[in-house]
């Protein structure tokens, strides 16, 4: 743990965002390219958490409409049936199909919410320059940025039930508005995970070991 | 001025290191988000319609989230929940109606299930059977809006039409239901909406609902009768089935009409109550206020008089019977059958009138005025009249049958010229009218009376008397016979005696005849010389005849086959 208090910045490294290759900065005030991959290397992203509080509220925001507004109406014999992703979810564990129900309630309503959480604990603590478990921060926030692009899996049936179930006079579906919010959270939570950079989970440590050493 | 190399002297920039927490337009994603959800929610927000709640006795068919309301097949709302009344007795459903519905949720809306119904009279809420049933609205007219409702059981039949209601007394409801037809002049205008015992338990109400414009057509003259089912009427006049339409046949119906006898005013005020009349006939009967009822006493059996059966004068309806029984004589210790007959004079005057009118032939087309008038004048003089009828003319009651199959009877005011003289008594209170046997009882009087006859005829003594008579015939047959054999023997000879004088005195009248010929004609005379060759030709043809009969004696085959050799003489 002892090596962990000294974060590359300090020592005058910066490290690749992208292939997370330690090297010299071209200069001080502009870090130039890395050696690797190219990639434009910064220190620490510039307005990392404020980014990252922007996108969490928005997409909190609209994560309250993606759930209530529904998200497929079909048109069955005449009748007309909204269904919201939870309403979803009821309906197929009551139909008996819990795995089904399971796999929906997982994947579009506690993931998109746990990123939500994971993302704001993580600003929070950022913020408040805590020291605590840093590993599992890292780790979590890891999570969070893979799990992210496997999100979509709601929009993507959305779209393939609306494209397939077109049969005019007996039944059709069409997408509701709530799938459009959704896949905004999706897309706000990718982007948030994506300004959020990890290393400012350190920076409390590094500055603690400095302060103390 | 400074030389230009000397650039020490400028002042140095100084950097301001950036402020923490300089808002970013990154915030601007959040305030968006926030902005078109908070619109989404204020637009749903205010497209909110009213909550309301109807209680129902029975949810049937109705799921939440699922069950509609429905307007004019238009939805107006959705169930959102349906749960038991804290009783547990009825059902309590709750549904948001849409915002532009909001202003029909008033007082006296009314709300009930759309099934389907498959009845005699029609399928409704066919519907229903591919979108699940729904409930039905029907809009109110009260300002005082309201969010709480008790559904109706049945569905009402009329819910927005235009038209009139009206209400009918019945003594019973026959085979009427809810949407059983109403017609005017076959015509299906209306339906029944709604029944209901009167409060005293001995009427029915009927509520009719008549669509606009027939509802015009209903006067308060108008009588209601009931053209339910079949209506088969066995009477005296004969068996009638009559009914007013297929459907109604099958589900029951009314029809209403104008009687003839009342002009219409004005339409009738909605609500008004009117008499349901059990057929057509009754419903059609001129109000018999003036009715007077007479005693009829017959002397024979009374067997298939009915009350109810008819009265005709001439044959013309003109009352009918109202009790028949039996009055005991304490006097003369005899019962007799005694028949009370409501016997409508104003019947009998309106023919009466027509008559009058028919004879008087200066008044052609007597106004409604001076027509109601002359009625009105000769009903008061109806007793007066029935009583110079019966006594001058003959009228007599009489039993008729008026159907010899079912055997029923009615009472016949005919003339009877020849019937014994009777008087009427009109102070009475219930006057008799004299009677007159019955057809078909006089006929059997008379039948019985040839048999009597016959019954007492001395047949055995006859029969004798015939037997005698026979055999002194066959004497005088044969004594005829025996006669005309004596008659042969007898007469014979002097028969032939007296010929052959008769001969002789021929052949003198030939002498005196031929003596004649030489005498008075002379032998050159025409007639003399053509009778010779006459008689010349007569001896030519007598020869040939002689020769032919010679021929045939020799030859008798010659007649078929000519013949067979040449003769002399010819034909």
């Amino acid at each position: 743990m002892s090596a962990a208090g000294v974060s590359a910045a300090r020592v005058g490294l910066v490290s690749c965002t992208t292939c997370r290759l330690l090297s010299r900065p071209a200069d001080k005030a502009n870090p130039g390219r890395c050696p690797r991959c190219g990639a434009v290397l910064v220190w620490r992203r510039r307005h990392s958490l404020q980014y990252t509080w922007a996108l969490v509220i928005a997409a909190a925001i609209c994560y309250v409409p993606a759930n209530v507004l529904p998200v497929l109406s079909t048109t069955a014999l005449g009748s007309t049936e909204s269904d919201t992703i939870m309403g979803g979810v009821i309906f197929l564990y009551a139909s008996g199909s819990w795995p089904l129900a399971l796999i929906v309630l997982v994947a579009s309503v506690m993931i998109p919410l746990g990123k939500l959480l994971v993302l704001g604990y993580l600003l929070v603590t950022v913020q408040r320059g805590s020291v605590e478990n840093s590993h599992n921060r890292t780790r979590v926030y890891e999570l969070v940025e893979f799990i992210g692009r496997w999100s979509m899996l709601d929009v993507f049936v959305d779209a393939f039930v609306v494209a397939l179930v077109q049969l005019q006079p007996l039944m059709s579906v069409e997408p509701g508005l709530g799938v459009v919010f959704f896949m905004v959270v999706v897309v706000l939570t990718m982007l948030a995970a994506q300004c959020f950079d990890p290393r400012l989970i350190w920076d409390a440590a590094a500055q603690r070991q400095a302060h103390h050493g | 001025m400074a030389e230009p190399g000397d650039l020490d002297g400028l002042p140095q920039a100084t950097v301001v290191p950036r402020k923490r927490g300089r808002i970013s337009v990154i915030w601007i994603i959040p305030i968006l988000a926030a902005v078109v959800a908070i619109g989404i929610a204020v637009q749903r927000i205010r497209s909110e319609g009213p909550t309301i709640e109807i209680v129902f006795s029975a949810a049937e068919g109705i799921e939440a989230g699922k069950t509609l309301v429905k307007y004019k097949d238009v939805v107006i709302g959705r169930v959102t929940n349906v749960e038991l009344t804290n009783d547990f007795a009825k059902v309590r459903v709750t549904a948001k109606i849409a915002k532009h519905a909001a202003g029909l949720m008033v007082e006296d809306a009314r709300f009930w299930i759309v099934q389907p119904t498959v009845s005699l009279s029609g399928i409704s809420g066919l519907g229903t059977l591919l979108s699940g049933n729904y409930i039905g609205f029907g809009p109110g007219k009260a300002a005082q809006s309201q969010s709480y409702f008790n559904g109706l059981d049945v569905a009402p039949v009329i819910t927005e039409e235009r038209g009139g209601q009206f209400a009918l007394r019945a003594n019973d409801l026959g085979s009427l239901e809810i949407g059983s037809p109403v017609y005017y002049r076959r015509l299906p205008v209306g339906q029944v909406i709604a029944y209901e015992l009167a409060p005293d338990g001995n009427t029915v109400q009927v509520k009719i609902f008549i669509k606009a414009p027939y509802d015009t057509y209903v006067y308060p003259e108008t009588r209601f009768w009931n053209a339910s089912g079949v209506d088969v009427s066995v009477g005296a006049d004969g068996v009638n089935v009559r009914t007013e339409s297929l459907v109604a046949l099958l589900v029951g119906g009314l029809a209403f009409d104008v009687p003839p006898f009342e002009p219409p005013s004005g339409p009738a005020a909605a609500n008004t109550v009117f008499t349901l009349y059990n057929d057509r006939t009754a419903a059609m009967k001129a109000p018999d206020a003036i009715a007077r009822r007479y005693v009829l006493h017959f002397k024979e059996s009374l067997r298939g008089l009915a009350v109810g059966a008819p009265v005709t004068f001439l044959g013309l309806p003109a009352g009918e019977v109202t009790s028949v029984g039996l009055e005991f004589d304490a006097a003369k210790a005899n019962v007799r059958p005694r028949v009370v007959i409501t016997y409508f004079p104003e019947r009998l005057m309106t023919y009466a009138s027509a008559k009058a009118d028919a004879r008087s032939s200066d008044a052609v087309p007597p106004d409604e005025q001076k027509r109601r008038d002359l009625l009105r004048r000769l009903v008061a003089e109806r007793g007066v009249l029935l009583k110079r009828l019966v006594e001058e003319r003959g009228l007599r009651g009489q039993l008729r049958s008026g159907s010899l199959l079912t055997g029923q009877l009615y009472v016949s005011f005919d003339f009877h010229p020849n019937a014994p003289k009777a008087k009427v008594d009109m102070s009475q209170e219930e006057p008799e009218l004299p009677v007159v046997p019955g057809t078909l009882v006089e006929l059997e009087d008379k039948l019985s009376r040839v048999v009597d006859k016959i019954d007492k005829m001395p047949l055995e003594a006859i029969g004798n008397n015939i037997k005698k008579d026979l055999e002194s015939l066959d004497q005088t047959l044969k004594a005829a016979d025996k006669l005309i054999s004596d008659a042969d023997v007898k007469l014979l000879p002097q028969l032939r005696t007296s010929l052959e004088d008769l001969h002789r005195t021929l052949g003198a009248v030939e002498r005196a005849v031929n003596s004649a010929d030489t005498s008075l004609l002379g032998s050159n005379a025409p007639a003399q010389q053509e009778l010779r060759e006459a008689l010349q030709e007569f001896a030519r043809a007598a020869r040939s005849l002689r020769i032919l009969t010679d021929q045939l004696e020799r030859q008798p085959s010659s007649v078929i086959r000519g013949k067979t050799e040449p003769t002399s003489g010819g034909r």
